[in-house]
């Protein structure tokens, strides 16, 4: 797959729910499966079962939480797309830490606080390391000049090169 | 061709070149012209559209079951006598639950469709009406495969029959001129 852009705004909302359904499915699946087979009863095809039905029970809860996460997230995130003009970091944190908060809103303003802050910050983690291997990729094709070196083109008698600075 | 007079217009001679020619020569554009990168396809696969179609499909059933929910708990509250604040609450606690469950199902749904759909068109290497129907078929089969082998074969004849008329929709086009060129 080339370069995945974002798609334009209203239809981000859709796009971000579903991706973030599809994370929450298959993650939820894969944790469940996991956790339904350690929990079951002894026995092979028992533990297959248990591990099924685990699955089966609970993935689709979480994937539709990760939906949500995901639907809020892009909401405010476009609406401050609008409102500010402009698509930055800061919106990615601010809609983050905004939707910690809105999701927690039923469990009182301390929760509220922390899982502002905790949205806020993974959100502020995920946008740094976007930035930094967006510069580290950028470092690998910086031009470099040929005339960088002007000692390297090699004027008989030594001409001062730093004439040519 | 790159001359004034072709053009037959009194411009100046330090007008671009590039500007100044007739536009008669150009080949005719029939179609968007659009540059794509080498190897890309040009219409977005179904990867490209996979999250767009999950999460409509789960917005789709949020709005569904919310309707439903709301409407089993007017009558739930009307025939258990419930007013005011209860009734409030009740009304409430049905939307969430039967909107989320409903949202739940049709999301895992375009979920496994999807991932058919794009297993199969990677397996196949092309992108067709037999992929669709193939994914509704195993995604019905796969949702109901729990639940005994009865179920389960009709759980695929039910993706199978959508699938069908979906497909009998969005081609209505290349299967009129099929039969035209047959008759």
């Amino acid at each position: 797959m080339e370069e995945y852009a974002r798609e334009p705004c209203p239809w981000r909302i859709v796009d971000d729910c579903g991706g973030a359904f599809t994370m929450g499915a298959i993650g939820g699946a894969l944790f469940q499966g996991i956790k339904g087979f350690r929990n079951a009863p002894s026995g092979m095809s028992r533990r297959f079962a248990g591990s099924l039905a685990a699955v089966k029970q609970r993935s689709p809860i979480l994937a539709g939480n990760f939906a949500v996460w995901g639907g809020v997230f892009s909401s405010i995130d476009c609406t401050l797309v609008y409102l500010r003009h402009k698509e930055d970091p800061w919106n990615s944190i601010i809609s983050g830490a905004a939707t910690g908060g809105i999701l927690a809103a039923r469990n009182g303003v301390p929760a509220m606080a922390g899982s502002a802050l905790i949205g806020g910050v993974l959100l502020a983690l995920i946008e740094g390391v976007g930035i930094l291997f967006t510069r580290l990729t950028a470092e690998q094709f910086r031009q470099h000049g040929p005339f960088e070196d002007p000692a390297s083109l090699g004027f008989p008698g030594g001409g001062n090169p730093q004439n040519y600075q | 061709m790159f001359s004034d007079r072709d053009v037959g217009s009194p411009q100046s001679p330090f007008v671009s070149p590039y500007l100044n020619f007739d536009p008669a020569y150009l080949p005719e554009a029939t179609q968007p012209e659009f540059i794509f990168p080498e190897g890309a396809s040009k219409q977005r696969g179904r990867f490209e559209l996979a999250f767009s179609q999950i999460g409509a499909s789960c917005m789709v059933g949020a709005g569904i079951g919310g309707a439903s929910g709301f409407y089993n708990g007017l009558r739930m509250t009307v025939l258990e006598g419930q007013t005011g604040k209860l009734r409030r609450t009740q009304l409430l606690n049905h939307v969430m639950k039967r909107g989320a469950a409903t949202a739940n199902t049709l999301g895992v749904v375009a979920v496994m469709y999807s991932g058919f759909g794009v297993l199969f068109s990677w397996l196949r290497g092309c992108d067709d009406e037999l992929n669709t129907l193939g994914a509704a078929t195993t995604t019905g089969m796969l949702f109901r495969s729990t639940s005994g082998l009865k179920k389960c074969g009709l759980g695929g004849a039910v993706g199978f029959g959508l699938a069908t008329v979906y497909c009998l929709i969005t081609s209505r086009d290349r299967i009129n001129s099929f039969l035209e060129s047959k008759s």
